[in-house]
């Protein structure tokens, strides 16, 4: 069984690392930072929430897109956006969730493509809430993680920057 | 009276019986009186001409029936298509005995009808004058015209002969009897390999292997072929497959109708330019009536076979008649050509395979069905076989619509057929293949004219427009006429065609007004590559040619403009002065009609143009009287007598 | 847009490089997936090739032909072929590519964006007669084929020849996307995306929607109303709430919905223990 991003928000505690580690690891400019494809937030007092495309089996975005620029990639099983994309936004305005957006910084439609199949934000998430796995983790599995997980966000900027 | 009985005919054989009737039904005719209502005559009067033949025939009806001659019986009158010979127009004929009438008036038909139809005598004056050619003198039938006697009509066999609105007449002259003999005796294969023997190349310009694209579009197994047959013809002053819509649209149809039982093929459009109006008249009718005659439609003359064939009229731009522009037209999209690189026999019309022949193409066909791909091939010479049909145009004595075999000399075309050039003055070029065409030099009027001849010549057949040019033409000037036509029928898709036509205009404007520099003729010649290899389609590749022939032929007359300013052939205005010498009788003439008041002098006494005020308009040439009047470039007169 | 895949490959070489591509794709797409540099402007992958700005052509021998004969095609509609001989950066295909700019550079002299490419190749003043204009179209209609792929096809070339221009002739069809202006090589089609709520393009004013909550601009009301008719048409379900909504609202919304839930999972699971 192929691996899939996992999503647990009760153990997201709004750090914003994910968000971090997306926008660097995506952007077209190194050094510029790009519009993060996954959000951290607090819902209300007791909950955090982390976000980001649900990988719909009927995408919405998909139907509305008029040039065939949303494509699956068969090995992620990731929607991603390609070069056919002519920017009409109309992607962004059919997505139930939120999930696709624009980039204006970069110019770009963007949503999360799990990174091509190597997740940043779920190689970064201090606590397990997000994990790039082929089954979800157990609490026990997450806290194991999350002790041996720095969650500096200047460490985890070296960490990028050298890779 | 479709098929006698008004029934459609239920077979091949059928059909051929009924057109053996009207045979045996038109034996009792003597007398038939042709009335040309082509175009050319059409403008002058023919139809008024036609009335007044059918009122005259009613008028004297008791003595013509005393004669033998009773209208529709042994009488009969009609108007057909095209003769040919549009400029002594408007023309009529009688027949059995060829007898050919040339600028005929309405007040003519009465002195036809008492003097040649009752007394058997010519009307003089209004026989064809043949110059000097054969001696001079009167010709009393076509057929002692070289005009005439030197043409070969395959394409253009009915065109002139026939009432294009009479069905009946088209079955008298053999019409159908090839589409009867091709559902009936040969499989589609044959059809095809018969085509290809004959050598048939398409006549709308590129010349391709008929036999073989069909072959190419059978070779792609779907379930649909589309046919369209090409007739958007917008080369200026060419008019041969108007003729033959006109003239003889029954002819276009049964080549379709045989290519189409070829292909298998269910439904065919024809695309016919916007300016042709009868053109479409006379199709529609033709289809109307097939339709009714069971030659159209479904169970086609009993055989299964289903086509429908539907008329489409052309958007006007030159550029439609290109295969993948027409067919994006046709499509309702804009007529923009489309690259080649998958060809049209795979995806054509809305991306299925699809034929596309020109209408005299289409035409051969039956011809070459009847009487078999070895007659054809008889024909012509090398890789080009059969008849072609050409309109000659320009600075020739005999212009008009002709057919001959391949292979026949420049000179023969225009000297022989067309009577020489205009005055006798020399000739200077010949411009064949339409617009993007080439000129060709007095040194290579005993070049054969086929297809392969003309492109190593750096002109080309095209669809067969033949433009004559005597000493009076600046070559310079051409070019840019042509290139100022193209401009404005480029479809501007692509760049090389779009800007490079206007800044190859530009330049060569330039050099005509004098104004050329050193390096303005390496500047076009690249241009003119890039156009010719970057181009999208064969509008832009081809446009060149008028440029690059010219300099071929022609680069002294270009280096004259540039380095000495001189126009020799004293056409371009900026670089001539007019200019006034001995033989003026200071007759005032000049001076009353200069717009400028440039012409001074004493009456009775020799006349000076001030050439600060003269504006070279040559208005001065054209009213003196005594030739006087010079035109000079550089320090040469490049012309003395009158300019026509 | 590239013919339907199959799995068949062609096997070629360009510029010396073997590769196998696959059948029906464009030289240009296999060339640039090589990373081989190959200049176009009128070409975009979302986008029927057009084949008009002539600036992506490449030399061709195709197996069999005379070792010294070439063709130089059109690289963005040439499918790809077994055996074929590419050069895509041969002095022939460099000297036309230098005057098509060059006649490019004498049409737009004010392009910035076509100067710059025309000195890539040689190319710093044009040698031909300038245009006196501010105009800066090439006439590479990607604007007029993007419009009408949105499926309004407001915007069409007018006129032929050198004459040709882009125009609005059906002006009631456009939404106001800015679509065309966004994706214009040289920055040629005028607008104004936001001058106090309303917005300009093709001689047209549009007002704009706003995201209540954010402030954040959607788009005039006719582009919202585009973009759910063909939705709609595509059988997607369309609540209410999400037509108003940023990106970003629609997140905070879901999330709201959502935590309820794993609240919910959460006790029933704690219970299962
Ligand atoms: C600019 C341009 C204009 C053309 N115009 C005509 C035309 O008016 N009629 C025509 O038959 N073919 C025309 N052609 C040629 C057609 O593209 C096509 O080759 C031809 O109709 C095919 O028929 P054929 O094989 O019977 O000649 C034109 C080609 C070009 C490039
Ligand atoms: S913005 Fe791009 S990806 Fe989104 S619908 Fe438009 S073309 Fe498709
Ligand atoms: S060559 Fe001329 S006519 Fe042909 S596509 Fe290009 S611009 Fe249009
Ligand atoms: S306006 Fe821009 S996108 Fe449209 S044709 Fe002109 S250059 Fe191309
Ligand atoms: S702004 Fe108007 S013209 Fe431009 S793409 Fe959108 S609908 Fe078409
Ligand atoms: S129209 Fe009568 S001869 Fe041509
Ligand atoms: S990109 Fe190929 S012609 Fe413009």
């Amino acid at each position: 069984m192929s691996k899939r991003l996992y999503v647990t928000p009760y153990r997201c505690i709004d750090c914003k690392v994910c968000e971090q580690a997306c926008s660097l690891a995506n952007t077209p400019v190194p050094g510029v930072p790009a519009r993060p494809r996954v959000q951290s937030f607090k819902v209300d007092d007791q909950n955090n929430f982390v976000l980001l495309c649900l990988q719909c089996d009927e995408p919405s975005c998909q139907a509305v897109c008029p040039v065939g620029a949303l494509e699956r990639n068969p090995e992620t099983g990731a929607i991603e956006v390609n070069d056919k994309c002519i920017g009409c936004g109309f992607c962004v305005r059919a997505c139930p969730f939120g999930c696709m957006d624009y980039d204006d910084t970069h110019n770009e439609y963007i949503k999360c493509d799990v990174c091509k199949g190597d997740p940043a934000c779920a190689k970064y998430c201090p606590t397990g809430a997000l994990v790039w796995s082929d089954k979800p983790w157990t609490d026990q599995e997450a806290e194991e993680y999350a002790k041996k997980k720095s969650s500096d966000p200047f460490t985890i900027a070296l960490e990028m920057t050298k890779k | 009276m479709i098929s006698g009985n008004g029934k459609p005919f239920g077979s091949p054989q059928a059909l051929l019986e009924r057109a053996e009737a009207i045979r045996t039904e038109r034996k009792a005719i003597k007398q038939e009186i042709r009335v040309c209502a082509g175009p050319g005559c059409i403008a002058r009067g023919a139809k008024d001409i036609h009335k007044q033949f059918q009122s005259e025939i009613k008028s004297h009806a008791k003595e013509l029936k005393a004669a033998g001659l009773e209208l529709d019986a042994t009488l009969s009158e009609k108007c057909t298509g095209c003769h040919g010979m549009c400029e002594a127009g408007p023309v009529v004929t009688l027949e059995p005995e060829g007898t050919f009438y040339t600028g005929v008036k309405p007040r003519d038909a009465k002195k036809i009808v008492e003097k040649t139809l009752l007394h058997d005598q010519l009307v003089d004056p209004l026989l064809y004058e043949l110059g000097h050619q054969r001696g001079g003198g009167k010709a009393e039938r076509y057929t002692d015209i070289p005009f005439y006697s030197l043409q070969v009509r395959v394409a253009l066999r009915n065109v002139g002969v026939v009432d294009p609105t009479n069905f009946d007449d088209f079955l008298a002259e053999g019409g159908f009897k090839a589409f009867a003999k091709a559902v009936s005796e040969m499989t589609p294969e044959a059809v095809i390999d018969q085509v290809e023997e004959s050598g048939l190349r398409g006549r709308g310009g590129a010349g391709f292997s008929t036999g073989r694209k069909w072959r190419g579009a059978l070779r792609v197994k779907k379930d649909r072929v589309w046919l369209i047959c090409n007739g958007d013809e917008g080369d200026p002053g060419a008019f041969m497959d108007r003729a033959i819509m006109e003239g003889d649209p029954y002819s276009v149809l049964e080549g379709m109708m045989i290519a189409a039982y070829a292909l298998g093929a269910t439904d065919a459009y024809i695309y016919v330019r916007h300016e042709y109006p009868l053109a479409v008249e006379h199709l529609q009718l033709a289809i109307d009536k097939l339709h009714t005659a069971g030659l159209l439609g479904d169970n086609i003359l009993g055989t299964g076979m289903t086509l429908n064939i539907r008329i489409s009229r052309g958007g006007g731009a030159f550029v439609c008649g290109e295969s993948s522009a027409l067919m994006r037209s046709l499509e309702g999209k804009v007529g923009e050509p489309r690259a080649k690189y998958v060809r049209s026999v795979e995806k054509g019309l809305h991306d299925e395979p699809t034929v596309l022949n020109n209408v005299e193409t289409f035409t051969c066909v039956p011809a070459i069905i009847d009487k078999g791909a070895g007659w054809f091939a008889s024909m012509g010479r090398d890789k080009s076989k059969g008849t072609k049909a050409f309109s000659l145009v320009g600075k020739v004595k005999h212009t008009g619509l002709i057919e001959v075999p391949m292979g026949r000399t420049l000179r023969e075309i225009i000297y022989d057929i067309g009577g020489g050039i205009i005055d006798d003055r020399p000739f200077k070029a010949v411009q064949t293949g339409g617009p993007s065409g080439g000129c060709l030099p007095a040194d290579k009027l005993d070049l054969p004219v086929d297809f392969d001849t003309l492109s190593r010549a750096g002109a080309m057949m095209g669809s067969g427009g033949m433009i004559v040019m005597d000493d009076h033409t600046c070559m310079v000037d051409v070019a840019k006429y042509f290139i100022n036509f193209l401009i404005g029928e480029s479809c501007g898709k692509c760049v090389p065609c779009r800007e490079g036509l206007r800044q190859v205009y530009d330049l060569l404007d330039k050099i005509t007004k004098g104004e050329g520099e050193d390096g303005d003729i390496e500047k076009i010649e690249k241009l003119c590559h890039t156009m010719e290899v970057a181009s999208l389609c064969a509008l832009g590749k081809s446009a060149p040619y008028p440029v690059t022939s010219t300099l071929k032929y022609f680069r002294d007359e270009y280096e004259e403009h540039i380095q000495n300013k001189v126009c020799r052939a004293g056409v371009c205005p900026s670089l001539i002065m007019y200019e006034i010498n001995e033989d003026c009788t200071g007759c005032d003439i000049c001076a009353r009609h200069c717009p400028t008041e440039a012409i001074t002098g004493i009456k009775k006494k020799m006349y000076t143009i001030d050439p600060e005020k003269c504006i070279s308009c040559g208005i001065c040439k054209s009213v003196c009287k005594f030739d006087a009047v010079d035109i000079k470039s550089g320090d040469k007169i490049v012309s003395r007598d009158a300019v026509a | 847009m590239s013919e339907a895949k199959t799995n068949e490959t062609v096997h070629l070489t360009i510029d010396g490089r073997e590769v196998d591509a696959p059948k029906g794709a464009m030289i240009l797409d296999v060339a640039r997936g090589m990373g081989i540099d190959v200049p176009s402007l009128c070409a975009h992958p979302g986008l029927e090739p057009f084949g008009a700005c002539r600036l992506c052509v490449v030399e061709i021998q195709k197996p069999g032909w005379d070792d010294w004969y070439k063709q130089l095609v059109t690289s963005c509609l040439y499918p790809v072929e077994e055996g074929l001989k590419v050069w895509t950066d041969s002095d022939e295909v460099r000297q036309n590519r230098s005057v098509v700019l060059d006649l490019q550079m004498a049409r737009v002299p004010e392009s910035d964006y076509i100067r710059e490419l025309g000195r890539q190749y040689g190319v710093e003043k044009t040698s031909y007669a300038e245009r006196d204009t501010k105009d800066t179209c090439i006439m590479c209609t990607i604007c007029v084929r993007a419009c009408e792929a949105i499926g309004r096809s407001a915007i069409a070339t007018l006129s032929r020849g050198p004459d040709k221009y882009v125009d609005v002739p059906n002006k009631d069809a456009c939404i106001g996307c800015l679509v065309c202006a966004s994706l214009c090589p040289t920055d040629a089609i005028p607008f104004t995306a936001n001058d106090n709520g309303k917005r300009r393009i093709w001689d047209k004013e549009f007002d704009l929607v706003t995201d209540e909550r954010t402030g954040e601009v959607l788009g005039t009301p006719e582009y919202l109303a585009h973009v759910q008719k063909r939705a709609e048409g595509n059988g997607l379900v369309w609540p209410e709430t999400l037509k108003q909504e940023s990106a970003k609202v629609k997140r905070y919304e879901y999330a709201r919905k959502l935590s309820r839930v794993a609240d919910v999972e959460d006790r029933l699971a704690d219970e299962a223990k």
